[in-house]
């Protein structure tokens, strides 16, 4: 393999990183939230299929399949919450969902 | 996969093939049979994971019926079908309508069960995940509050996050390891990696374990969401996570790398848990706090790293599912359309509802730690194996937080009984409550007065 697997964590660790900036900057809309833990998820599915390829085996690969049935099911779930809330709400802006102090 | 095979791993085939049934007949059948159904499944599932023998052989890859799994299955199952009975009556008061709910939880008990049996990182992350899944829904189920659904949407954020944490922890440990068993998490050859994956593990399982600083969904979510789901959800998850870190660790001793952390993640959990709990004046939120804290003092007996440590982990998770679902059980079952939340709407409900409060406070009084309850011997066990473990200074921190915790379980106990009531009295429990509540202050008394059973059989666990 042409790219040492350290590179492939460097990268990994900077999109990582980003996707939390991301969920943590734009705390007040859910969509923008979403998008980063899908960002941050993506960054684990390239460590798998990198150390996959460092090792020769493919249970890294295998997991890295599996994160993507994860992710889409979590997204369902976050987006079916999403339209319900907004069905009441009007509104995705984490701000307005605050009847609880905390 | 022969028979044998087959019938070792029975209680997770109950419980999956359970949740199908109860979605697939549910529209057919009356409300009160597909909860009969779904508590049927559960306490099957139970009673099988007692009965059958352990082995170290896989059943079907990545899964095998360990004793730690011949532990666990049957506390979780337990948890899931006091949860059941409790929800019956709840739901019915709170219009709570549908199959989906005893769907969910058994959906839930299912990945519980599979947890404890993961032989590889790639099943145990699954288990832990669809746990996760199913509490996001029974959070969000109340449709007639608003707070239940803002609190699933926030649990959903959050546990996504630690999701993320933990899958990237597992993807490091798997890039310096290249191997995906759990022997794997255990192999310090790659120092660098392997540390920055357990530190990556650490903060997605202090998420799910609430521990501080990783704690701030937990009073939101525990009192938007309804009673029972939030006694399930402070026990069997909780307990989850532990196992989880527990199957990560073997018996072994924590890496020395993991020393700091944990001891940080404990002293914060228990001080900041127990002086926020002072502060609060409705009960769930209380107990929100309080979970914190009992999960900081789990974290104490699992930084010591010793064999007593360990077992004093596991015998605490018995315990604290226990108090917590006798604690959350009583709240559902005291509640009418709605729940009763400020401490003041517990004003002389021990004389108008004498069974229910006298649970709620034996409940109490376990969770402070007085004997001769199970909170006691709980409590007693962490700080012996802490004390015996080295770590005198942390144990003595957590024994003086106990210590003032006590003002606040028993606040609630002086408001049962001491104050005049100044709310309309609970209509009666139905039977299932009354049993669910009778098996778990039952299990409060039986296990602080002979704890002996239980710690015999863990000695075997952590063989």
């Amino acid at each position: 393999m042409s790219i040492p697997l350290e590179h492939v964590i460097i990268l990994a660790s900077l999109l990582f990183a980003m996707g939390l900036g991301c969920t943590v900057a734009w705390r007040s809309n859910v969509i923008m939230m979403l998008i980063g833990i899908e960002i941050m998820l993506n960054a684990v599915m390239l460590v798998f299929v990198g150390a996959s390829a460092r090792w020769g085996v493919a249970d890294g690969q295998l997991f890295a399949l599996l994160i993507m049935a994860l992710t889409s099911a979590e997204v369902s779930l976050a987006l079916a919450m999403v339209v319900y809330l907004h069905r009441r709400k009007k509104t995705v802006n984490t701000d307005v969902f605050d009847s609880m102090k905390g | 996969m022969s028979v044998a095979d087959v019938l070792s791993v029975m209680p997770l085939i109950l419980t999956g093939v359970g949740a199908l049934l109860v979605l697939l007949l549910g529209p057919f059948l009356q409300r009160g049979l597909v909860y009969c159904l779904a508590v049927a499944a559960g306490t099957a599932a139970g009673v099988w994971g007692a009965l059958y023998p352990a082995s170290y052989t896989p059943a079907i890859p990545g899964i095998s019926f360990s004793p730690l799994a011949r532990y666990l299955v049957p506390i979780f199952c337990i948890a899931g079908v006091l949860t059941l009975l409790y929800s019956h009556g709840y739901n019915d008061r709170h219009r709570i309508e549908g199959e989906e709910y005893p769907a969910t939880v058994l959906f839930g008990l299912f990945a519980m069960c599979v947890l404890p049996c993961a032989t590889n990182l790639l099943t145990l992350f699954l288990a832990l995940e669809s746990i996760a899944f199913a509490f996001y829904i029974l959070v969000a189920i109340d449709l007639n509050r608003a707070e239940s659904g803002e609190a699933g949407l926030k649990y959903l954020l959050f546990g996504a996050v630690a999701a993320a944490f933990t899958a990237f922890g597992i993807s490091l440990i798997f890039a310096g390891s290249g191997s995906l068993e759990l022997s794997a998490a255990l192999d310090f050859r790659n120092r660098a990696i392997m540390s920055a994956g357990w530190g990556m593990i650490l903060i997605g399982i202090a998420f799910k374990l609430s521990l501080v600083p990783g704690h701030l969904w937990t009073p939101d979510v525990y009192q938007g969401a309804p009673a029972p789901v939030a006694g399930f959800l402070s026990t069997g998850s909780k307990v989850a996570a532990a196992a989880f870190l527990l199957l990560l660790l073997g018996v072994a001793a924590p890496a020395r790398e993991l020393h700091v952390p944990l001891f940080a993640l404990s002293l914060l959990s228990m001080v900041l848990g127990n002086l926020a709990a002072l502060r609060q004046n409705n009960i769930k939120r209380m107990l929100a706090y309080s979970s914190i804290a009992h999960m900081g003092y789990l974290t104490l007996a699992l930084l010591t790293g010793t064999r007593d440590g360990y077992a004093a982990v596991l015998l605490y998770g018995a315990i604290y599912t226990a108090m917590n679902l006798a604690a959350f059980g009583a709240i559902a079952a005291l509640s009418g359309d709605e729940e009763r939340a400020r401490m003041e709407e517990y004003s002389g409900v021990g004389y108008s509802a004498p069974f229910r409060a006298g649970v709620l406070a034996l409940a109490m009084i376990a969770l402070a730690g007085i004997p001769p309850t199970a909170g006691f011997m709980g409590k007693f066990f962490i700080f012996y194996s802490a004390v015996k473990g080295g770590e005198i200074a942390l144990a003595i921190i957590g024994i003086i937080s106990a210590a003032i915790s006590a003002y606040f379980y028993l606040r609630v106990v002086v408001h049962l009984y001491m104050r005049p009531a100044e709310t309309t009295p609970p209509q009666p429990a139905s039977p299932a409550e009354s049993a669910a509540l009778f098996l778990s202050a039952a299990a409060i008394v039986v296990i602080g007065v002979f704890p002996n059973a239980l710690l015999h059989y863990l000695g075997t666990v952590l063989r």
